[in-house]
């Protein structure tokens, strides 16, 4: 998943719809995310270029809305209802997912697993 | 570990010692609370008396993982023509000892790398002490010429010492040694060099029996002599008062009386200095010597019969040597028939000799028959002979005190604790330790505090050793070398700790008592300034990164047994107690909980954190502040030691140390008590998390299992679980068994029950970690320990975890859609052997809740892993006396033998770990800088 600035980005996605959970006044997604053009990326454990400043998923909370949607933990997210999350601030991303307006988001996420399943399924020698 | 590890020699030393040498063994033994294993270390040392006889002492220590450092000793005992000398360079009348006999000793050391060397700074200070003596007292008057000729020079001086008792030495080197060897040194040879060719040159003569012939082949090459790199610096060799007089060094002299023991006759290798004797120097020959013998020495009697010099049997006895031959009737069969070797009674009634050097090579001669020779040793303790060695202990003459501690350490050395009760019911105890305190001689403190060691492995002595010795070993030996400085005054700089046998042998037996029990450690810590030492000596390890030895394995060792029940037995202990141990083991102090958001994740956290199934204490730290340097025991749970313990498990090659390392971890962060809780976040603040799990893929079973059970007691900080728990698992279960066949590493029960134990306290409370759980593949592994293990012990524990899975609802989806049921998660019916094992469809589990909190973990704790339920807190720690009992009744040498076999592939695997480094970095995310963000949503 790394990439050289100013190229665009190939990667295996996949689509992921979580329906927003209310609790009291709030409306939970069910996880949590840790990265951001602000943040130091070679804390991220998640991420396999160190220098990645992607927006990752760090945590889940068991059956929480996150989870029934089949996101996991270490997901890299591409975009949120379309906007791209590969290039925000931490809190940019934040915001773009807590909207009090919507129910629902829409993500693109990668992971590795992904991507490996596609080269399998692609053969070994394809390059993507 | 129990482990009383002793071990008296690796096979290969011996053959590669076959010579006739005597070993002395020092006896390692480790003991280490909880499981330490000790590290075996053998030491071999070769005892020849007499002229030719060389007395060769080779260490090997097995314990340093990285190189395998060998070395040797050698002490040559010959006994000389003794002609007494006054400063004049006449004969002394009163001086003369009657029996003439001289022993010199030569000890030498050389690492067999040949990078290391061990230096005896004490040792070099008395060889030119006494070698100025005696040079200025006899040699300066020498009319012959020659005599100065040969002597004058300090060199040519040490060289033929060295020939002469360098037979043994030079057939000892194995060949592929010597290619290089004489290049390096041939500059400090550069002076004798033409004298030994001399005397070479009149070996080689056909004179030399057929039968010898290529022993005296080799012995007679220069070469071979030379190789010994070592024996010609000055500083291994500490002579002893008597050798003052440069006469007896002479070989020439040597050879002139073989009269003392037989045994020292056998080695006589030096045939052919006798025959150039005459030839060199003039000196009177010993007619009163001879007298004397003949008066008064009944035992030497039957080998003075035999002609003095000659050279035949000199071979003869290199040839019985290069058998390997000990037993002096062989020996002296294949000798001159008309003398025998003296039977062992005789021996121990030499020991009470008026005269000393009879004393002394008596003594030196049981040393060389005790060798790996229990049969001997029970002899000569059922012949009495153990209280007259303990009483040489006290004679001034340090030649005599020298020899009856070698041979008590030989003694004391194995299995049969009857010999070390044996040396302790005549208070042998006291009167080593009076003499520790009294010699200067490194080569006695070595002998004494091998002694020590060897007497440590015994359970019943440990406490009669500390009542005895305890402050005494720690004021002359660990202090000193270990460099730490009571009280620094400006000038003085810090200085390292020296790596010395005897600190080595010090802090072994330290080790060893260290293991016995709660008085014991009472004792210990509060002996004035060992733990400051110790402490002093492991920096300054790190600091040098030279983290192998094996005294920075018994440091470590002693550290970690000491570090064991701090919480409970320290003095003042009840003030530092977690009141919130109380209501909760596993959640923290209230105190704790409102400072608690205020770091990590800045306010939004509070919010999403309820989104959790459980409240995240997430404890800042803030260590009291203190008024004074801590000192003494305080020392031991101090955060500060963290990071010492984290850069020897980060650093060292050492299995031992790594899991002493580990297991001091484990020891602090047991416990409800408040530095107990500063350990554990402290490890986690020093990136200690990361380090512990890389060492889950360990190829050591001991390592792995420590830093499981330290896992487990870290992440009673709810924070530590966390991570732990997010980290940790993969490398966790892939150390499990999976299905019937074990993983690569074929762990232990007692491994995989730490293991399980530790999975089962991380996904306790914590359904996020079992979900990770789950994501590690681990049900299946479960199962099948579950259901097939051959232990009651690991499918005990694996029911529990199991049952604890079970217990989150939100997770029965998952499983079940990974296809597993309830039945999977119930426990096999523990009252039934294991045979029958059950899945009875019928069994009802509505009435019987599957997860019954306690009961699952309160059961399982059979061996060493203590149930926290049932011992609260203190479950936590890492045990010492039951572990150690259990073990040590299967240990023992058998226990060594394995254990040193991983060591020496250490190097690799850890390399090959090393460079596996994980890229997940484990760190607390708030305690670095920048502070990673992390936002539920």
């Amino acid at each position: 998943m790394s990439f050289v600035p100013g190229q665009p980005v190939t990667a295996v996605v996949q689509r992921i719809e979580i329906q927003k959970l209310r609790q009291g006044n709030n409306l939970i997604l069910g996880f949590s995310i840790g990265g951001g053009i602000d943040q130091d990326p070679g804390q991220n454990p998640f991420s396999e270029d160190k220098t990645d400043k992607g927006i990752y998923v760090t945590r889940i909370t068991p059956g929480g809305p996150a989870d029934v949607a089949g996101l996991m933990m270490g997901d890299k997210i591409m975009q949120v209802n379309g906007w791209d999350m590969t290039m925000v601030t931490h809190d940019k991303a934040r915001k773009r997912l807590t909207k009090k307006n919507e129910d629902v988001v829409r993500l693109l996420v990668t992971r590795k697993s992904l991507e490996e399943a596609v080269k399998h399924s692609m053969g070994t020698y394809h390059k993507q | 570990m129990p482990a009383e590890v002793k071990q008296e020699q690796s096979p290969s030393n011996a053959t590669s010692l076959a010579m006739m040498q005597e070993p002395q063994e020092v006896v390692e033994e480790t003991v280490t609370i909880e499981e330490d294993p000790g590290t075996p270390t053998s030491h071999v040392s070769v005892v020849t008396s007499d002229d030719g006889t060389t007395r060769r002492t080779e260490t090997k220590d097995m314990s340093t993982n990285v190189k395998v450092t060998k070395m040797v000793k050698t002490v040559t005992t010959r006994t000389v023509r003794q002609v007494p000398l006054g400063p004049d360079g006449l004969p002394l009348p009163e001086g003369s000892s009657p029996l003439g006999s001289y022993t010199d000793s030569i000890d030498r050391r050389y690492m067999k790398n040949g990078s290391d060397r061990f230096i005896t700074p004490q040792a070099t200070s008395t060889l030119t002490r006494s070698y100025n003596n005696s040079y200025n007292d006899s040699y300066g008057e020498t009319p012959e010429s020659q005599y100065v000729r040969h002597y004058g020079l300090h060199d040519g001086y040490a060289d033929l010492t060295d020939n002469y008792g360098s037979l043994s030495r030079g057939v000892n080197f194995r060949p592929p040694r010597y290619p290089y060897l004489p290049n390096s040194y041939r500059p400090e040879n550069s002076y004798t060099l033409p004298i030994r060719k001399d005397d070479y040159g009149h070996v080689a003569q056909p004179q030399v029996p057929m039968g010898s012939s290529t022993v005296d082949l080799n012995r007679s090459q220069p070469e071979r002599f030379q190789p010994e790199p070592y024996g010609l610096e000055d500083d291994r060799r500490s002579l002893g008062p008597e050798e003052e007089e440069p006469y007896e060094l002479e070989p020439d002299y040597s050879t002139a009386n073989r009269r003392t023991l037989p045994g020292a006759n056998r080695g006589r290798t030096h045939r052919e200095p006798l025959r150039d004797g005459p030839r060199v120097r003039g000196y009177p020959d010993d007619p009163i010597e001879a007298e004397l013998i003949d008066e008064r020495h009944p035992y030497i009697h039957g080998m003075y019969s035999a002609p003095l010099a000659q050279p035949e049997r000199g071979s003869m006895a290199s040839l019985d040597r290069m058998g390997g031959r000990r037993s002096p009737s062989i020996d002296s069969i294949r000798k001159d028939p008309r003398w025998r070797d003296p039977d062992l009674p005789e021996v121990i009634a030499m020991l009470g000799h008026p005269i000393d050097p009879v004393k002394s090579n008596a003594a030196a001669y049981l040393q060389h028959l005790c060798y790996e020779n229990d049969k001997i040793k029970k002899d000569v303790r059922q012949l009495k002979g153990i209280p007259v060695l303990v009483g040489l202990l006290d004679h001034p003459k340090s030649e005599v005190h020298r020899k009856a501690c070698g041979a008590l350490r030989n003694i004391s050395y194995g299995k049969d604790n009857d010999n070390k009760v044996a040396i302790k019911n005549c208070d042998g105890i006291p009167a080593l330790i009076r003499l520790l305190r009294k010699t200067n001689d490194m080569e006695v403190r070595e002998l004494i505090t091998g002694t020590l060691w060897n007497l440590s492995s015994y359970e019943p002595l440990k406490m009669v050793i500390i009542n005895h010795g305890l402050q005494t070993m720690t004021n002359e030996v660990i202090i000193p070398h270990s460099g730490w400085e009571h009280e620094p005054n400006e000038d003085s700089k810090p200085r390292d700790a020296e790596w010395t046998t005897v600190f080595k042998n010090t802090s072994g037996c330290l080790r060893n008592v260290s293991s016995d029990g709660a008085e014991a450690r009472r004792r210990l810590r509060e002996c004035e300034g060992l733990v400051d030492a110790l402490l002093h000596a492991l920096q300054s390890a790190v600091g040098k990164k030279d983290m192998d030895n094996k005294s920075v394995e018994n440091c470590v060792c002693i550290m970690r047994n000491l570090s064991y029940h701090v919480h409970k037995e320290v003095p003042g202990a009840e003030k530092f107690q977690d009141p919130s141990a109380l209501q909760a083991p596993g959640s923290v102090g209230p105190q704790r909980k409102k400072k608690d958001d205020a770091g990590c994740f800045g306010g939004k956290k509070a919010k999403g954190r309820k989104n959790g199934e459980n409240d995240k204490n997430y404890d800042t730290l803030d260590l009291p502040k203190r008024t004074e340097p801590s000192k003494g025991f305080e020392l031991l749970y101090q955060p500060e030691v963290v990071r010492l313990y984290l850069s020897l498990l980060t650093e060292s090659q050492n299995y031992n140390t790594l899991e002493a390392a580990a297991g001091a971890l484990q020891n602090l962060s047991a416990g409800q008590w408040t530095w107990s809780n500063y350990i554990r976040a402290t490890v986690r603040k020093e990136k200690g998390l990361p380090i512990l799990v890389e060492l889950l893929r360990s190829d050591s079973d001991k390592v792995v299992r420590a830093v499981a059970i330290a896992l487990r007691n870290l992440s009673i900080d709810r924070r530590n679980k966390d991570l732990i728990g997010s980290y940790a698992m993969r490398d966790l279960v892939s150390n499990l068994p999976s299905g019937q066949q074990r993983p690569a590493k074929n762990l232990e029960e007692d491994t995989v029950v730490a293991i399980l134990n530790t999975i089962h306290e991380i996904v306790t409370d914590s359904s996020e970690n079992a979900r990770s759980l789950i994501q590690a593949q681990a049900i299946e592994k479960l199962v099948a320990i579950n259901r097939t293990s051959q232990s009651a012990r690991e499918t005990k524990a694996a029911s529990h975890v199991l049952q604890t899975v079970w217990s989150y609802k939100d997770l029965r989806n998952a499983l079940t859609k990974d296809g597993w049921n309830k039945s999977h998660f119930q426990p096999t019916v523990t009252a039934t052997p294991k045979a029958t094992k059950n899945g009875k469809p019928g069994y009802d589990d509505t009435t019987l809740p599957l997860m019954e909190k306690n009961q699952g973990t309160r059961k399982c704790g059979s061996g060493d892993m203590i149930p926290m339920d049932e011992l609260g807190p203190d479950g936590y720690s890492t045990i010492d006396q039951r572990d150690k009992d259990c073990k040590y009744k299967t240990g023992d040498g058998s226990v060594d033998l394995t254990e040193r076999e991983p060591l020496k592939n250490d190097t690799n695997r850890k390399h090959y770990i090393r460079s596996n480094r994980p890229a997940v970095s484990l760190v607390d995310a708030c305690d670095v800088k920048p502070q990673p963000v992390d936002s539920w949503v």
